[in-house]
């Protein structure tokens, strides 16, 4: 369903990524794993084009995004505005500060999406959100506003807010890296639930046994490129790559 | 000093205070329309901002106020001084809005720009609905510093002979050489309008509060 290819990033002169490939099926979850710096996050930001890239090519669904396929000669051009809009909301991204809107309550921020950027009715997009909310179990808390919930409460919050586009695939960026320990298993329950519904996931974390239930597939990122990628057992019990080898040493 | 002049005094306080209110409600519109060009993508916008910003926060108000003045008179002829108080007071706040203004902008804090972009929310919705009431938010306190300004800074206008406060106090004392008290009591009613402004955004900052804003989390 996703196509990475070749993307390349560089800031500063300092080659972040070099040369991602990577193909993510429907309904597949991915697990972006790696030191801290390797890019993980960066690709993740990337593939929602909240980072440009210098060369490579994102597809879904067999379309292209982000760039229109350059000419025969020339370089590649963006799509304009109205177009990346429209790319970025099949994906929906979750922050690890949570970051929803401060202004708003729980519900508000759900609906704003389908409100304005899917252009929606408020009554449907109101549905819409109440219904999610539920989901992630916060019912009681429509109202409220996100100084006055939890870290954990925030973060279902904004996995709320993510789903409301009705995304192919959810992006997930160490979303339970900023939370106290006992308030992870709430937002881990929730995406857990999510597996079952059969959307596509990347996440990038460092909770390595979360990783292994939920993925399909662990891919190490090392050097801006992957240096392995295989089935969680694979992956975290047999590592051939050394610097993974060292890695999971370290973190466990 | 008279009953009767301290009822002069009162009606010249509240010429003051219309004159500030005035280009207060001008100055914020205009700085609504200016702060956008400090963001703007083309160079040109930008320059033409910093240039405005500059020349008009650069310049005594006093001197500005003696510059419009005249160059409007020599342009239109005869021109009603209030008219030109209200313009001379509104360049000059909108100039000091829009930085206050740009300072919000600038305080929003990147993620939600990028969470914005994810929901693919078009320009228009997310200067409305996330931009706006942030800055509204962020700016209040430093805002009222600047209407605060305003009041007082309309006593500069009695140079243009506007009969406000200063002025209408300044006839007084000519008439009365009654110096210390005609003095006090002008001060007395600058400081209540102050007063008034900052109870008023002190309020308005409570209710914001009260909505669950609390700008330090993220």
């Amino acid at each position: 369903m996703i196509e990475i290819r070749g993307i390349r990033k560089s800031f500063a002169g300092v080659e972040i990524l070099r040369g991602i490939d990577l193909s993510i099926g429907a309904g597949e979850i991915v697990a972006l794993i790696g030191r801290s710096g390797c890019g993980k996050t960066t690709l993740l930001r990337c593939i929602n084009f909240l980072e440009d890239y210098d060369a490579g090519e994102i597809k879904l669904d067999g379309e292209v995004l982000w760039y229109r396929p350059p000419p025969q000669t020339g370089a590649r051009r963006r799509y304009p505005e109205k177009d990346l809009a429209r790319q970025r909301q099949r994906m929906g991204i979750v922050f690890q500060q949570y970051n929803l809107f401060p202004h708003m309550t729980a519900l508000e921020n759900v609906c704003l999406g389908p409100r304005f950027g899917q252009k929606l009715s408020a009554e449907v997009a109101e549905v819409r959100a109440r219904e999610l909310l539920t989901r992630v179990g916060l019912a009681e808390r429509l109202n409220s506003y996100p100084a006055q919930l939890s870290g954990g409460q925030q973060q279902r919050v904004a996995i709320a807010r993510a789903l409301a586009m009705k995304p192919q695939v959810l992006l997930l960026d160490e979303i339970t890296s900023a939370l106290d320990p006992e308030l992870v298993a709430e937002v881990e329950d929730v995406i857990r639930t999510l597996t079952q519904e059969g959307i596509a996931m990347v996440l990038v974390t460092h909770a390595m046994s979360f990783a292994r239930e939920i993925a399909h597939r662990i891919a190490y990122l090392a050097d801006g490129q992957i240096a392995e990628i295989g089935p969680p057992q694979e992956v975290l019990d047999r590592p051939r790559d050394k610097g993974l080898r060292e890695f999971l040493r370290r973190i466990r | 000093m008279t009953p009767s002049d301290l009822w002069v005094l009162a009606q010249a306080a509240a010429i003051s205070l219309l004159m500030a209110l005035a280009s207060i409600a001008l100055g914020t519109l205009l700085a609504v329309l200016l702060t956008p060009l400090a963001f703007a993508p083309w160079t040109l916008l930008r320059a033409g901002y910093r240039l405005y910003i500059f020349v008009v926060r650069g310049t005594p108000v006093l001197l500005l106020a003696l510059l419009v003045f005249y160059a409007l008179a020599s342009f239109w002829g005869r021109i009603s001084p209030y008219a030109a108080g209200v313009m001379v007071l509104t360049f000059y706040l909108a100039a000091l809005f829009a930085e206050v203004f740009r300072g919000g902008v600038l305080a929003i804090p990147r993620p939600l720009w990028d969470c914005c972009k994810s929901l693919g929310l078009p320009r228009l919705s997310i200067l409305r609905r996330v931009v706006s009431p942030l800055v509204a938010r962020y700016a209040l306190p430093p805002y009222l510093n600047v209407c605060v300004m305003a009041v007082k800074a309309s006593s500069v206008l009695s140079i243009i002979s506007v009969w406000e406060l200063t002025l209408a106090s300044r006839e007084i004392i000519e008439r009365t050489l009654d110096v210390y008290r005609v003095l006090a009591v002008a001060a007395v009613f600058y400081f209540i309008m102050c007063f008034a402004i900052d109870r008023l955004g002190r309020q308005l900052e409570s209710r914001l509060a009260a909505r669950g804003f609390a700008g330090e989390r993220l």
